[in-house]
């Protein structure tokens, strides 16, 4: 009985492993292909293995510069909008103070707001402040576009920090200030790495913003760099693969290091 | 070492609710054991809390060592606090947990250690310093709360229900271990709980709130014995203090209360101020009364047994007297052959018995002229 219950299970979970890892492994095959031995057959397997596309995506086709600036973008954007979301999800969920629920839910309610509707403001408001076509100016937006997500998860953590460890805090002789750095950021470390893995793969794969605000070569940004061997009248599917495993890397990274910690923070039900 | 003196302090969170702490005075002496005993939501967390300075006072005064401090920020006011919940840092060591309070007051590296160390030592956490506070029992837990206020060398110790989380035994255990932290250190401390076994034994006096006044202060002793009125009396004791509506009539031999058919002669100076007719509680505490053993005694009232609880070393028995609603409680020798339904006498000392005015106040407190403040 319990084996049977366990082998549909079992072969349940395989289907979608199949289904959702797929993909994934077709492109890793496909990146180690050429164009032409893709068109002759989808699903041949690499043979020979053609190791050198790596190096050649990275070095002739700008994917260094890509790869940076994503980097940059994604990580200053990842640390404000980490340290901007945390100090304001402590505020809301632990001092009373006039408006503090009209604050909280107007900041959540912008979550309801598909991006295609402010893309256009934001594009004007980007050239008056002159940071249209600039990491800068991305990285704010993704700032901007992340924060109440993250506000809304973080808050949901912090206010159930019990007070009396903050009331400890202070008279332990901590100011209100260090109260945040020294208590309440770490034991909210849980939820804090959740919205960084959360925040990092969201923006690190961010397209329609980019495409919109960054025209310049300089300034691409990796998802812009794997468009562009997509072609007028060809496509380079080959190329595209090996710039989208390029791409994937870092996430996978991250997520692997941070993995551990955002199953805890997923299941913090109680803190102790 | 410190003087805390309240005066008139009161708390009112919200306008629509009646003050949580209303015009509470209280001096408490130099490394004086006070505890403030009363039952939940009477404002005893509210008081201390204003003491510690969590929570902002209304109106009235508070003062360490004469200082006002009304708007000292609790951070400086040398204060340490053992919370309910122990509040420890979960993401620290025990060791780091102790040390959190003293690093912040830039103390050289070895003597935080020193005093760190010596705290464990007290309390038996040596060996388990490098521990988070999720793999600890709640004993240790407790103690290591204790510890974080120890090294700190306060002028006040707090502490708001530390033993309530912890089971029966090691309740016990460890109210004896913060009466001899107290003689130990010698320190001001006050303790808040609803539990009158933990105010009697760990006082030095008591003060008893109740809905967010002050009842009654003293020493343990001198309340029990001189319930300042009904609340009071009615509170304190285990099983607490019989209070039978009665009133005053004029007797042959000097005063009576009459309940019923029953009636008591009670000391005359207690009932003087009263007219003859006047509305009274009296109170009688149940080991004041005995059953009597045989008819022929001179009982002094006489009921129908509705309960008997035999505890062992003595047996609870609850008497219906006629015309009064509540049984009255009678604490009998353990081999007392009492059965349900059987009709007994009991006798009374009517020095022991207490009169209550109709507006609660003790009289017979107020003839010894025992109320202390
Ligand atoms: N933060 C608060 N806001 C509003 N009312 C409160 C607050 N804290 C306590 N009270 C109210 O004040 C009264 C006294 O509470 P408290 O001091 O905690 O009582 P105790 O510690 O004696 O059980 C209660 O009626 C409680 O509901
Ligand atoms: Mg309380």
């Amino acid at each position: 009985m319990r084996v049977a219950t366990q082998s549909i299970v079992m072969a349940i979970l395989c289907a979608y492993t199949m289904f959702a890892a797929g993909p994934f492994v077709w492109a890793a095959m496909l990146s180690l292909r050429t164009t032409s031995e893709i068109h002759l057959d989808h699903f041949a397997l690499p043979d020979p293995m053609h190791w050198d596309k790596y190096p050649d995506a990275w070095f002739n086709s700008n994917y260094s510069i890509y790869f940076m600036n994503s980097l940059q973008v994604v990580v200053g954007a990842v640390i404000l909008v980490t340290l901007i979301g945390a100090m304001a999800a402590h505020c809301l969920a632990r001092y009373r103070f006039r408006l503090n629920r009209i604050i909280y839910f107007v900041l959540f309610s912008t979550i309801i707001f598909p991006p295609q509707v402010t893309i256009i403001s934001l594009f004007q408001i980007l050239v008056g402040y002159g940071l249209y076509n600039s990491k800068l100016g991305l990285m704010l937006v993704y700032v901007a576009i992340q924060l109440p997500l993250t506000v809304y998860i973080l808050e949901s953590f912090f206010a159930r920090i019990p007070a009396d460890l903050f009331d400890a805090a202070r008279m332990d002789g901590y100011s209100d200030w260090a109260i945040f750095w020294r208590v309440a950021l770490p034991v909210a470390m849980p939820a804090v790495t959740t919205t960084v893995i959360l925040n990092f793969i969201l923006l690190w794969n961010e397209f329609l913003f980019a495409v919109v605000l960054i025209t310049d070569e300089a300034n691409r940004t990796l998802p812009l760099g794997i468009q562009r061997f997509i072609g007028d009248t060809q496509e380079d599917i080959g190329m595209i693969a090996t710039g989208l495993m390029i791409a994937i890397i870092p996430v996978i990274v991250v997520y692997a290091f941070f993995s551990e910690k955002l199953i805890q923070g997923m299941t913090a039900g109680a803190v102790k | 070492m410190a003087v805390v003196t309240l005066n008139g302090l009161t708390k009112r969170y919200d306008r629509a609710h009646p003050a949580a702490a209303e015009d509470v005075d209280l001096e408490v002496a130099d490394g004086e054991f006070m505890v403030l005993l009363g039952p939940s939501g009477c404002g005893k967390t509210t008081t201390l809390r204003m003491i510690a300075g969590l929570e902002s006072i209304t109106s009235g005064t508070l003062s360490i060592d004469g200082r006002v401090v009304n708007d000292v920020p609790a951070r400086d006011r040398d204060i340490a606090m053992v919370f309910q919940s122990y509040a420890l840092y979960p993401h620290m060591s025990v060791r780091d947990n102790m040390a959190f309070g003293l690093r912040r007051r830039q103390m050289p590296r070895a003597e935080i250690e020193q005093r760190v160390r010596d705290a464990a030592e007290i309390l038996g956490l040596s060996t388990l310093m490098d521990r988070k506070p999720h793999a600890l029992s709640g004993g240790q837990r407790q103690r290591v709360a204790l510890g974080r206020a120890i090294v700190r060398d306060p002028k006040v110790f707090l502490f708001d229900e530390p033993l309530s989380n912890l089971d029966a035994a090691l309740r016990v255990s460890t109210r004896s271990e913060i009466a001899a932290l107290h003689r130990r250190l010698q320190a001001t401390m006050i303790y808040v709980t609803h539990d009158q076994v933990e105010a009697m034994t760990l006082g030095s006096r008591i003060c008893i709130m109740n809905a967010g006044r002050i009842a009654q202060v003293g020493r343990p002793m001198d309340v029990y014995r001189m319930p300042a009125d009904t609340f009071v009396a009615g509170f304190l004791g285990n099983p607490p203090m019989n209070l039978i509506p009665a009133t005053v009539t004029d007797a042959p031999g000097g005063r009576e209360l009459r309940f019923g058919p029953n009636r008591v002669e009670v000391p005359a100076a207690r009932t003087a101020p009263l007219e003859a007719g006047s509305a009274v509680t009296l109170g009688l505490r149940p080991e004041h009364l005995a059953p009597a053993l045989d008819a022929s005694d001179s009982a002094a009232l006489w009921g129908e047994v509705v309960t008997v609880e035999p505890l062992g070393a003595e047996t609870l028995v609850r008497v219906h007297l006629p015309e009064i609603a509540d049984p009255v409680i009678v604490r009998a020798p353990g081999e007392s052959e009492v059965a349900i339904g059987d009709r007994i006498g009991i006798r009374l000392d009517p020095s022991a018995a207490h009169v209550f005015h109709a507006d609660g106040h003790s009289m017979t407190a107020a003839h010894h002229q025992a109320r202390r403040g």
